[in-house]
C-alpha cells in the first residue's frame, strides 16, 4: 500500500508565504481542507489536486507524490 | 472549526432543545392525548411538522451551494453521516412499533396522537443523528485522516 505525500506547505512558503485562506480561495475549497492536506490527514480528489497545483502554477507531480511503501 | 462543523453543532443543540421542549410539553399536559384535545396545540404541531422539514431543506441547500463553506471533504462527511441518520431513524421507528404494539395490543388500536409524536421524534432523531454523524466525522478525519 502506498501513500500520497504533498509539498503544499513548502510551495505556500515559496509563493510569498501564501496564506492557507488564499490558497483555499484559489483552489475552491475551505481553509480546513488545506490544513487537513498539509497535515496529510486527507487525500484530495484528482480534481482538487489539479486545482491546488494550478493555484501554484506548477504541474500536479510537483505538489503531490505517490510514495510506495515497498 | 469548519463552517459545516459549526452548523452541525448548532443543529445538535437545537435538536436537543426541541427534544427537551417536546418532553416538557408532554409532562405539562399530562398525557399524549392532550395534543388531540387542544386544537391550538394541534395547529402548532402541524405548523412545526411542515415548517421544520422546509426550513431544513432550505438551509441545507443554501449551505451546500456555497463552495467556500462546503467542499468535497465536507460532502464526504455529509454522505457518511447520512448512514448514521438513516439507521437512527429506522431504529427509532422499530422502537415505536414494538412499544406501541405491546402497550396497545389489548385495545387493538393506537391513539391517533401518536402519529404526530412518531413523526416529530423521527424529525428530531434525524437532525440529531446527522449532526452527531457530521461532528464524529470531523473528529475521526482529524484524528485518523
Amino acid at each position: 500500500m502506498g501513500r500520497i505525500e504533498n509539498r503544499i506547505r513548502r510551495l505556500r512558503f515559496d509563493h510569498d508565504e501564501m496564506t492557507q485562506e488564499e490558497l483555499a480561495n484559489r483552489a475552491g475549497c475551505t481553509r480546513q481542507t488545506i490544513i487537513a492536506l498539509e497535515q496529510k490527514k486527507y487525500v484530495p480528489s484528482i480534481e482538487l489536486a489539479f486545482r491546488v497545483a494550478r493555484a501554484f502554477g506548477v504541474p500536479l507531480e510537483e505538489v503531490f507524490q505517490y510514495e510506495n511503501d515497498n | 472549526m469548519a463552517p459545516l462543523q459549526k452548523r452541525a453543532l448548532y443543529s445538535f443543540v437545537i435538536g436537543l432543545v426541541l427534544t427537551i421542549a417536546l418532553i416538557a410539553v408532554l409532562i405539562a399536559r399530562g398525557d399524549v392525548n392532550a395534543f388531540e384535545r387542544d386544537p391550538n396545540l394541534r395547529i402548532i404541531m402541524y405548523a412545526v411538522l411542515i415548517g421544520v422539514p422546509l426550513v431544513y431543506l432550505i438551509l441545507v441547500n443554501i449551505t451546500l451551494r456555497k463552495p467556500t463553506q462546503v467542499d468535497e471533504r465536507d460532502r464526504l462527511i455529509i454522505e457518511r453521516s447520512s448512514r448514521a441518520q438513516w439507521l437512527a431513524v429506522i431504529f427509532s421507528l422499530v422502537a415505536w412499533t414494538i412499544a406501541l404494539s405491546e402497550i396497545y395490543r389489548d385495545q387493538g388500536q393506537v391513539p391517533i396522537a401518536f402519529l404526530n409524536l412518531i413523526f416529530m421524534s423521527s424529525l428530531i432523531i434525524s437532525t440529531l443523528a446527522q449532526s452527531l454523524g457530521i461532528l464524529v466525522g470531523y473528529w475521526r478525519m482529524n484524528r485518523n485522516g
